[in-house]
């Protein structure tokens, strides 16, 4: 292909490269029949995959990781999207004040955030590891329920909901058979991107950890640390081969176009 | 004749700026009445206001004579066709027209009857399962229609409802919109800044400038008698002059002649005449459009627009001399 800006495609192509390469890498050691990480792999086994999978302190995390995802990407829609309605069609002052607390999580460093809620919510409150996750993967994920939620109801037309109001909808009725139904594929796309985030955190999840909660990206860095067998890169391709699959729901349904223009908008 | 709708002393304030000035208005019922006016001059803030979806500062409305100032828009069943025409995108066409018979508890076999007959009406009937989106704009301004007029509203409310059509089809829809009023005996307020649309459809029209009504009356009231300079250079009288007595006077183009200033023989009676210069000429086929400069009796420079019927054999041309002939009879005198 060419390109008619040399230096931006060349750069593109580099970034491309950085990105994709070192998960190649991942992905073909995972099939490899040897003992360790070692590329270019020697044989080809689903060994490592097998181990993954009857490794406990991974299975076990896995469901933790899943389940934190899962509710807190509950949580995190139940207090975004109203919260995007009071922004967008209510008669909120300060709009943009809330608006903007609700995206500060993006630009917060993590470990910040996860430091804050360990001395006040672990060693304050002596709360439990996983209601302190919860809360901070709740906080992590807000922008993107306000965002992208927020996105879609910037392109419903207001006199929707007038129109249905007039009609005979009381404003309850109207909201949920006309604008939640219209706010579905934002709804839909800030719950993908909200459970992959959560599944992704390190650094939360990293510094909220406990003996009985541990999510699965923390335990893999933890049996690194340990060992450096090609189970892990297992696990790894497991996670991204998930990844993929939620990503091509995404696209199929609601389009990239619209999710990542929800937040750049 | 009774009133379907009255605004008594209605007056609606955004911050410092009054959208809507104290206006009393009666809409009679049965008949297609007409917000006409420029942008800003309170029209659709008037209709939403019946409507229901703002309500006013001060001031009453009934509906049906019962006072419905602070109603909500669910309990006035009003049907309202938007500018957008805000169709449930997610909804097939025939669920959009059944939507607020859903509402009212209509039960499904006499619900998709009355859907059926309706879309007849606006002659969609074989559109009614696809979504709206897949429809043109002329088809979703009917299903709009279908779906505000399925509920038998106590009144039909459009805003500006043919402004997002090209203009063959706003021409047809206006006689269609006339017809579906005429077959449904329907009272209809309709909000348009179109004159050629208002005097063509209205029974009753009001004209709004600034929150205040200037004039209101059947089309073949106020057309040939505007109450003021405003609704006279609304309507396209163009021509504004101040006769010797302070009076305006103001006249159509239509009934301006352009004539040869030696050739006229000698002032009529019964004729405005004044000398002047053309300083444009327009030939358009059917007619011909001449702009003279000119004094009026008060010695105030004036434009006159002639637009008169073409022989095709005019001579007159930029720079001619010239004498502007009206009729008596066809100056009208404006209060200011």
């Amino acid at each position: 292909m060419k390109t008619r800006r040399p230096v931006a495609g060349t750069l593109a192509v580099a970034g491309y490269v950085v990105m994709l390469v070192p998960i190649l890498f991942v992905v073909a050691t995972a099939f490899t029949s040897e003992r360790t990480l070692r590329f270019p792999p020697q044989g080809f086994s689903l060994r490592w995959f097998e181990a993954a999978l009857g490794y406990d302190p991974f299975i076990g995390a896995l469901v933790s990781s899943l389940q934190l995802a899962l509710v807190a990407t509950v949580l995190a829609l139940l207090v975004g999207v109203p919260a995007t309605l009071a922004i967008h069609r209510g008669r909120l002052p300060g709009k943009g004040l809330v608006e903007a607390l609700f995206l500060s999580p993006l630009i917060v460093p993590e470990l910040v955030v996860g430091l804050a809620l360990y001395q006040q919510l672990v060693i304050g409150f002596r709360l439990d590891s996983f209601p302190v996750l919860l809360i901070g993967h709740t906080v992590l994920m807000l922008p993107y329920a306000v965002r992208v939620t927020g996105a879609s109801l910037a392109l419903a037309d207001p006199a929707l909901e007038e129109a249905a109001r007039g009609l005979g909808a009381s404003p309850v009725r109207a909201f949920f058979t006309v604008t939640l139904p219209l706010l579905r594929p934002g709804i839909f796309s800030a719950a993908l991107l909200s459970f992959v985030t959560s599944f992704n955190n390190v650094p939360l999840s990293l510094l909220l950890q406990s003996r009985d909660f541990r999510t699965l990206p923390v335990t893999m860095l933890d049996y690194v640390q340990q060992s450096y067998d090609p189970m892990v890169a297992a696990m790894a391709t497991l996670i991204l081969a998930g990844t993929v699959v939620i990503a091509v729901i995404a696209e199929r349904t609601v389009g990239f176009a619209k999710i990542f223009g929800g937040i750049n908008r | 004749m009774s009133t379907a709708a009255e605004f008594v002393a209605v007056s609606q304030v955004f911050g410092d700026f009054t959208a809507v000035d104290s206006i009393d208005l009666a809409i009679a019922e049965g008949k297609l009445t007409t917000l006409l006016g420029p942008s800003g001059c309170g029209k659709t803030t008037s209709l939403r206001m019946l409507a229901g979806y703002s309500a006013p500062t001060s001031g009453t409305i009934r509906i049906a004579g019962v006072d419905s100032t602070r109603t909500p828009p669910e309990k006035r069943g009003l049907g309202m066709v938007f500018q957008s025409y805000a169709l449930f995108p997610h909804l097939s066409v025939a669920e959009n027209v059944g939507y607020g018979l859903k509402l009212r508890g209509v039960e499904p076999t006499e619900r998709r009857r009355r859907v059926m007959e309706t879309l007849d009406l606006v002659g969609l009937a074989h559109l009614a399962a696809s979504k709206p989106k897949k429809l043109s704009g002329g088809q979703q301004q009917r299903v709009a229609l279908a779906r505000a007029i399925a509920i038998r509203p106590t009144l039909l409310l459009l805003d500006e409802p043919l402004s997002n059509l090209d203009a063959r089809l706003r021409v047809q829809m206006r006689a269609e919109i006339r017809r579906i009023q005429g077959e449904t005996g329907l009272t209809v307020v309709l909000v348009t800044h179109d004159q050629d649309e208002a005097l063509e459809m209205s029974d009753d029209m009001v004209l709004m400038r600034a929150g205040r009504i200037m004039q209101q009356g059947s089309p073949q009231q106020v057309f040939p008698n505007p109450a003021n300079r405003f609704v006279a250079d609304f309507l396209g009288y163009e021509n504004f002059v101040t006769a010797a007595d302070g009076t305006l006077l103001a006249v159509r183009p239509e009934h301006v002649a352009v004539s040869p200033a030696d050739g006229a023989g000698g002032a009529a009676h019964d004729c405005l005449q004044l000398a002047g210069v053309v300083t444009d000429v327009a030939y358009r086929g059917v007619d011909l459009l001449v702009t003279v400069q000119a004094r009026d009796a008060t010695g105030a420079e004036v434009r006159l627009l002639s637009d008169v019927r073409s022989t095709g054999s005019e001579t007159v041309a930029i720079g001619d001399r010239v004498t502007v002939t009206a009729p008596v009879s066809r100056l009208v005198a404006l209060a200011d």
